[in-house]
C-alpha cells in the first residue's frame, strides 16, 4: 500500500477547505477557513482513496488547541495494517 | 394503472423568522459563522397552537386543492415525520380526522429520509390499490432542540409538505433506492421519552427530552451514504448524472449538499436548494423545495427529477422520476393558495 505523505494530506486539506496554507505543524484549530466539517470532507476523501486504512471520525475525537496534522497523521500511520 | 403522477403540492411554514443574526447574538459567535456553517439564514419556528400535525394539515389541504381533491378522495394518508404530535396516537390520525381521508392513515418515521421512505411506500400502495394517496413531511425540530443547542440550534426549522399521488398508467420511477445503518443510531438522538428511558423528573432536569447530535459523525455519514444511493439509483436507471435535470436533495446544510454533488458529479446548476430560509425541516424539506420549484415553474414535463434523503439512524434513500402531469396548469391555479394566510 502506497501511503500518502503529510504534505499531500495537507495539500488536500487546503483543497477541500479553501484555505490558503496548511502547516502541518499548526494547530490545526487556528488555520484560518479549515473548521470540523472540512477535516469530514478531507477525511471522507481519505476514506475513498485508502480504504484499507481503517480511519474514521476518532482521528479528531479529542482535537484540542494543540492537535496538528502531523498528529493526526501519526495516528493515521497507527491504523495502517502490518505487511504479511 | 401501473405508476402515478404527482398531481397536488403543498407547503406551509410558521410565520416566525428565527435569523441567523438572532441566533448569533443569543449564542454569541458571528453570524458569518454561522452561514459559513450551514448556509442558512434564517428559519421559520412555531408559535402558540402550531405544531407538527396543523402543518401538515395546511400543506395537505393545499395539496389537495391543487390536485382538484378533498379528502373523501384520499384512499391513503401517509405522514412522515420524527417529530410527533404526541407519543400517541400516530400524528396522521389528527391529519385524518382535520382533513376528512376517508381511507388509512399512518406515520412513517424514518427521521429526515422520511418523505423519500413515505414516496417508495407510497409507489408501492398505489401499485395494488390505484387511489389517491396523500403524502405529507412534517416536522418541528425547534421544539426539539434545546435552546441552548448552539449547534442544533442554527441547522433546525418547522415546517411542512405535501403531495398527492394519483394513479396514472405510465410508471415514471426510473429507479429509487433505500437503505440503514443502524450501528449509527447515537450520531443524532433523543434519549428520553421511549421505553429504554422512559421520561421522568430525572431525565426533563438532565435535559435527555432533547435532541442531542454528533455534527461530524452526521456530516461524514449523510456524505457517505447519499452519495452511495444517488450512484446507486443512477445505476439502476442508467442515467449520468449530468443528464439529471432537477436535484432536491434534504435540505441539512449545505456543505453537505456540496459535497454531494461533488462526489456524484450531479450539476450544480441542477440543485434546487432552499434551506438558506428555511433551515433544516426534516421530512418537510424536500416536499418543501419540491413545492417551491413546481410553484416557480422549474420543472417540466419529462424533466427528470432526483429526490435524496438522509436522516438519523442512519436512513437514506433516493428516487429518480420523470416528471409527468401538466405542471404549469397546476402551477398557476394555486399559487396564492401557498403563500396566504396565517402561514407562508
Amino acid at each position: 500500500m502506497s501511503l500518502p505523505t503529510i504534505e499531500e494530506l495537507a495539500s488536500r486539506l487546503e483543497a477541500v477547505s479553501g484555505a490558503a496554507k496548511v502547516d502541518p505543524d499548526h494547530p490545526l484549530q487556528h488555520i484560518p477557513d479549515v473548521d470540523s466539517l472540512d477535516l469530514m470532507e478531507w477525511l471522507y476523501g481519505f476514506q475513498n482513496a485508502y480504504p484499507d486504512i481503517p480511519a474514521d471520525e476518532s482521528l479528531f475525537a479529542d482535537i484540542d488547541d494543540t492537535t496538528t496534522l502531523r498528529v493526526v497523521y501519526d495516528r493515521i500511520l497507527a491504523l495502517v495494517p502490518a505487511q504479511s | 394503472m401501473n405508476g402515478f403522477d404527482i398531481a397536488g403540492w403543498g407547503m406551509a411554514v410558521p410565520e416566525r423568522v428565527v435569523t441567523s443574526t438572532e441566533l448569533a447574538t443569543r449564542f454569541g459567535v458571528d453570524e458569518h459563522w454561522i452561514t459559513s456553517r450551514c448556509g442558512i439564514h434564517e428559519r421559520r419556528a412555531v408559535g402558540p397552537g402550531q405544531t407538527t400535525a396543523s402543518l401538515a394539515v395546511e400543506a395537505g389541504r393545499r395539496a389537495l386543492e391543487k390536485a382538484g381533491l378533498d379528502g373523501g378522495d384520499i384512499a391513503h394518508l401517509i405522514v412522515a415525520t420524527a417529530t410527533p404530535e404526541q407519543p400517541s396516537p400516530a400524528t396522521s390520525a389528527f391529519v385524518h380526522h382535520e382533513l376528512g381521508i376517508a381511507g388509512s392513515a399512518h406515520d412513517v418515521n424514518s427521521e429526515c429520509a422520511g418523505f423519500v421512505y413515505g414516496l417508495v411506500q407510497a409507489m408501492g400502495l398505489i401499485k395494488i390499490d390505484p387511489r389517491p394517496i396523500l403524502l405529507i413531511g412534517s416536522d418541528t425540530h425547534t421544539l426539539t432542540a434545546n435552546p441552548a443547542d448552539r449547534d442544533l440550534s442554527i441547522l433546525v426549522g418547522d415546517g411542512a409538505g405535501a403531495v398527492v399521488l394519483t394513479p396514472a398508467a405510465e410508471d415514471r420511477v426510473l429507479a429509487w433506492n433505500l437503505g440503514a445503518d443502524g450501528s449509527c443510531t447515537g450520531s443524532l438522538k433523543v434519549l428520553a421519552g421511549g421505553s429504554r428511558m422512559p421520561t421522568t423528573e430525572q431525565t426533563v432536569r438532565d435535559g435527555l427530552h432533547y435532541a442531542q447530535i454528533n455534527g461530524n459523525e452526521i456530516y461524514l455519514n449523510a456524505v457517505r451514504y447519499t452519495v452511495r444511493t444517488v450512484r446507486e439509483t443512477l445505476t439502476q436507471a442508467k442515467v449520468e448524472a449530468a443528464d439529471v435535470r432537477h436535484v432536491i436533495p434534504h435540505q441539512a446544510n449545505i456543505r453537505i449538499i456540496n459535497s454531494i454533488l461533488s462526489h456524484t458529479g450531479l450539476r450544480p446548476e441542477a440543485l434546487v436548494a432552499n434551506l438558506h430560509k428555511y433551515g433544516n425541516t426534516a421530512s418537510a424539506s424536500i416536499p418543501i423545495a419540491l413545492t417551491e420549484a413546481l410553484e416557480e415553474g422549474r420543472i417540466q414535463r419529462g424533466d427528470l427529477v432526483l429526490l435524496a434523503g438522509f436522516g438519523a439512524g442512519m436512513t437514506w434513500g433516493s428516487i429518480l422520476l420523470e416528471w409527468g402531469g401538466d405542471t404549469a396548469a397546476a402551477a398557476s391555479a394555486a399559487t396564492a393558495a401557498t403563500t396566504s394566510g396565517g402561514t407562508s
